[in-house]
């Protein structure tokens, strides 16, 4: 467990260099996809199924083939020139050692707090994963599944009109 | 032996600050985009830790509410970058101030 913990954790932190780091927007795509499906072997670690499921086939399924369909759309490739200078590269990497340290003080002083539930991994799988989140999503969750409708169907309606319309 | 929940959470801290990174220094509107989807694929796995390590399902909900989100983002998203590219303007973040005019 651990071990595979450290090679996933490795991979997920190397394919994540590379999305920031390629050169190529479809290189960058690559690696996003492949640091999406190492997520979902974390969430299979962490008894998750359900949500494992639904990254594969949202994230790593859905959203990637659009991101790879419109960089094969729109050839990025003579855009070359935007990439970012050394000053810009030193400035992001100050400011992302400044963001960790505070992320680390902030977890290594409250660490996991919070109330237990009652939904240990036994208890789960007594019901089966679908099951104890299909029923905590149309049960207590209602109204946020609800508004999350709301949101796709807001976004479908504006994704429609952006592709119809021409700005100046 | 079990992998201890704080692994979990630098794991995902040090995602999330590499996302921020990538968002602040690359230039190019698809790859800032990717980094926001790292950012929130970092914050996902936080939910999913702090819901396995407290016996709790709210975490794996909100995690798949932030999925979905995310979905209806990128469709957003990336129909304005398709719009911007289509009237000419040069691909670069820098250089995108219609919001000024």
């Amino acid at each position: 467990m651990v071990v595979g913990f450290a090679i996933v954790a490795a991979w997920e932190v190397v394919t994540a260099a590379g999305v920031i780091g390629f050169r190529r927007p479809i290189y960058n795509a690559l690696s996003l996809v492949a640091n999406m499906l190492g997520l979902a072997v974390l969430f299979l670690m962490l008894n998750a199924q359900f949500l494992f499921a639904a990254q594969v086939i949202v994230y790593a399924g859905a959203v990637m083939v659009l991101f790879v369909f419109i960089i094969a759309l729109l050839n990025p490739l003579s855009e070359l020139s935007l990439e970012p200078r050394g000053s810009e590269w030193i400035a992001g990497a100050v400011l992302g050692v400044i963001f960790a340290a505070l992320f680390a003080a902030l977890l290594f002083n409250r660490g996991l707090t919070g109330k237990t539930g009652t939904f240990t991994p036994e208890a789960i799988s007594a019901v089966g994963n679908v099951q104890a989140i299909g029923t905590a999503l149309y049960t207590r969750f209602l109204f946020p599944v609800e508004v999350t409708s709301i949101l796709l169907l807001v976004a479908a309606v504006g994704a429609v009109y952006l592709a119809m319309r021409r700005i100046r | 032996m079990p992998v201890p929940a704080y692994t979990f959470l630098v794991l995902s801290g040090l995602l999330f600050t590499m996302g921020a990174v990538g968002f602040l220094v690359r230039r190019n509107p698809l790859v800032v985009f990717m980094c926001i989807e790292l950012m929130l694929n970092a914050v996902n796995l936080a939910f999913a830790a702090e819901s396995r390590y407290l016996n709790s399902l709210d975490g794996v909900v909100f995690a798949f509410l932030v999925i979905t989100v995310a979905a209806a983002e990128v469709v957003v998203g990336i129909a304005i970058i398709v719009q911007v590219y289509r009237s000419g303007r040069q691909m670069d973040v820098d250089q995108l101030d219609l919001m000024k005019e």
